[in-house]
């Protein structure tokens, strides 16, 4: 089990209140929430994580460093390009950025919880590192 | 010799008068032959009335006594055609003296006659002529200047009957002044010297009137050079000088109308045209009073007046122009005066017209104007909508995921569920916080946005905003760094002010990119400056002066969420409190937001206090 992802979540995301309010739910779903104000502090966070996340919630309006800006270091980092991401947005395009930034998924704000957590079971679940366990 | 003499009829007479010889020039003339002739009387040559009255006999009696008699008369051929003879009959006598008989010539004197018969013809009818002419006044001046003679036309021109005038020396024609300077003498010099002297001049009529004269003096010479008088003739060229007069006065006020025009078409100046047109009057009509009055006035009383008729002979006009004039105007001067008025009216037309063109050009330029401002403020509302739906999803978000949690975890987890639920309260009060600030945007824009003041310690409000910013901070890894006063009292709205710093404190933590954040408070006697200082991304110059008005930022909204309105709001807090909010700021270096507020409102009473907002 030293490989496999222990279902680690990374929520990147600037507002407290929703980080804490998602940490919270997925804490009852037993998992391991990882978070971040936004996209710096998330790759410093990966970077050091052991072990890295199995999904990666990324919100998309963040100061310092944005979603899009996020995903595009991500894809160029070996080490975490394979971690996938669904992208948390609060804009009507939340799929068409999702495209754009050739995100995994997409969850549009207000989010409904059974779908946050089918998605993050389902992504979890497909974690190669859950596999072998 | 006789014989051959073909020109005259020569031929002898007995003393009794009967023919003895017949010539060549006898037959030719009288048409008789010579055997037809010779041995009759002569009396055969005289018409009835002669021979009966005796002539023939008298005739020869004559030259009997006299040698020689001549006679002129008219005589009959023998085919009893006329002709006028001149015929000279000699005595022919003896040496005794007795008389032998007579030799008589006779030449054919008709067409002599007939010459000298339409000579005086033609000299009577020219007389006549000239004494019914009427048109001109033709007449006889004596070599020292005195009437000869008169005619019809005289009499007509100049009002003297023939029996008035004739005798009287011809200066009585001249005008008064004319006639004592002498210039009729030196006109009758000129014409005694060069033959003829013309002119043109007043002239007087026997009433006194006067009338404009051509007048042509010729001198009248006999064969031998001797000066026998003078021909007068003169003729009344009033109209024509009237009218070349006129023509010119015409042409003179057409130039000065055409050259108004021109100017009234080149300046778009109606004061100036005015101007130019009473100038143009005065100077063409010589008259020194020229006004231009407004429609509905009336022009005083002696005044000549011509009305700026409207446009297309409407029954509206734009007025009068009048002058005072010495004298009537004429036909010419009212016409001009007219066409004055009718430029006039033109450049007030196209002066109306213009004004209509320019305000509705500006009435649709302001039409645009509004539709733009309109469109500006239909977008800045969409996107403040999108913003504002944007903001609201945030709490919602968290408010239904610790709902959804709490719903599902309630069998499962019990103790959780009033942590929760104080979770979920705070999210509606995040939201009616949002609701608060849409509601203040609604109250600036309607002017109705109330300061309600009380007295409290400013520099404490400020210590206990930074206080509750200090986990924010943290979190955005910018430390406070506070230099607050110990005290400052004042009487403010206490809401309002904490909302102020609130929205400067959460900017600079929002924008301060990590970087420390330094709070000053610092009091002098009637005033409190503030000064939130970050170290983050800064604001550019082009952007400083917007950040204040409502939807708007700086920074972009791909990295910074909010809705654009908390500088707006702040601003207008810091208006209505009679205080200045302003930003230094660069790219990169962070920015500084200074707020001055007054610690007391101007003659203001302690205590809880309405104060409607300064400006709107």
């Amino acid at each position: 089990m030293t490989a496999g992802c222990d279902k680690t979540i990374l929520v990147v995301e600037d507002d407290i209140d929703i980080r804490d309010a998602i940490a919270e739910v997925l804490s009852d779903g037993e998992y391991r929430t990882l978070c971040a104000a936004n996209g710096a502090v998330a790759l410093e966070e990966l970077r050091t994580a052991r072990p890295t996340p199995c999904v990666i919630l990324l919100d998309m309006m963040m100061p310092v460093m944005d979603g899009r800006e996020f995903r595009a270091l991500q894809i160029r980092d070996d080490t975490l390009r394979n971690i996938p991401v669904i992208v948390l947005s609060a804009h009507a395009e939340a799929s068409v950025a999702a495209a754009q930034m050739n995100a995994d998924g997409y969850l549009a704000k207000p989010v409904d919880l059974n779908q946050l957590l089918d998605t993050v079971e389902q992504f979890c679940a497909r974690d190669p590192r859950n596999k072998t366990g | 010799m006789m014989d051959s003499v073909r020109d005259y009829a020569l031929f002898l007479l007995d003393p009794s008068g009967k023919i003895l010889t017949w010539n060549t020039g006898a037959q030719r003339l009288k048409g008789y032959s010579a055997s037809e002739i010779v041995g009759k009387n002569f009396s055969v040559f005289y018409t009835e009335p002669d021979r009966l009255a005796g002539r023939p006999a008298t005739f020869l009696a004559a030259a009997a006594r006299e040698g020689r008699a001549e006679l002129e008369g008219w005589r009959v051929r023998k085919d009893g055609t006329l002709f006028w003879a001149d015929a000279v009959i000699s005595a022919i006598r003896d040496r005794s003296g007795r008389l032998q008989g007579y030799v008589k010539v006779t030449r054919d004197l008709t067409e002599r006659r007939n010459a000298e018969e339409a000579l005086r013809i033609s000299e009577e009818r020219l007389h006549l002529m000239i004494q019914s002419v009427e048109d001109y006044a033709i007449f006889l001046l004596d070599p020292s200047g005195h009437v000869a003679s008169w005619n019809a036309g005289a009499q007509r021109l100049k009002g003297y009957k023939a029996s008035e005038i004739i005798g009287e020396h011809f200066s009585c024609f001249y005008p008064p002044s004319e006639a004592v300077s002498g210039k009729a003498e030196s006109e009758l010099e000129t014409a005694r010297t060069t033959g003829r002297f013309e002119e043109e001049g007043w002239r007087v009529r026997k009433d006194g009137t006067r009338f404009w004269a051509n007048v042509i003096l010729s001198a009248v010479r006999d064969r031998d050079g001797r000066l026998v008088g003078f021909t007068k003739i003169t003729r009344d060229i009033t109209d024509r000088k009237r009218a070349a007069e006129s023509l010119a006065e015409r042409s003179r006020q057409q130039s000065a109308t055409s050259g108004l025009g021109i100017y009234a078409l080149q300046t778009r100046d109606l004061e100036a045209v005015m101007v130019r047109a009473k100038e143009t009057v005065r100077e063409t009509l010589g008259v020194t009073e020229v006004r231009i009055l407004e429609p509905g006035a009336v022009a005083p009383e002696g005044w000549t007046s011509a009305v700026l008729h409207g446009p297309e002979g409407g029954a509206s006009s734009f007025g009068l122009v009048s002058v005072f004039a010495d004298h009537p105007l004429n036909d010419n001067e009212t016409a001009f005066l007219q066409v004055v008025a009718n430029v006039l009216s033109s450049a007030f037309a196209r002066a109306r017209v213009e004004d209509q063109l320019r305000r509705a050009e500006r009435e649709a330029l302001e039409e645009r104007n509004r539709t733009e401002q309109a469109e500006r403020a239909l977008n800045e509302r969409d996107e403040f909508i999108s913003v504002a739906a944007h903001e609201l999803r945030t709490p919602l978000t968290a408010l239904q995921l610790k709902l959804q949690g709490l719903e599902r975890g309630l069998s499962t987890a019990p103790a959780k569920a009033s942590q929760r639920l104080e979770g979920a309260v705070r999210q509606t009060e995040r939201l009616a916080r949002l609701v608060d600030r849409l509601l203040d945007v609604s109250r600036i824009s309607q002017g109705r946005l109330e300061m309600m003041h009380e007295q409290f310690d400013l520099a404490a409000l400020v210590r206990q905003v930074a206080e509750d910013f200090r986990e924010p901070a943290l979190e955005a890894r910018s430390p406070l760094d506070l230099h607050i006063a110990d005290s400052a009292e004042g009487s403010w709205d206490r809401l309002r002010i904490e909302q102020v710093l609130v929205n400067v404190l959460s900017n600079a933590v929002k924008y301060g990119a990590g970087k420390p954040i330094t709070v000053r408070l610092d009091v002098e006697r009637d005033k409190v400056h503030i000064a939130v200082q970050d170290r983050g991304i800064g604001i550019a110059p082009e952007d400083a002066s917007r950040i204040f008005n409502r939807f708007q930022r700086a920074a972009s909204i791909r990295h910074y969420g909010g809705l654009g309105l908390g500088l707006y709001i702040t601003r207008h807090i810091v208006d209505a409190h009679g205080g200045n909010i302003s930003v230094r700021s660069a790219i990169g270096e962070g920015s500084t937001f200074l707020i001055d507020l007054p610690r007391f409102r101007a003659g203001a009473i302690a205590g809880p206090q309405k104060t409607p907002q300064a400006r709107a």
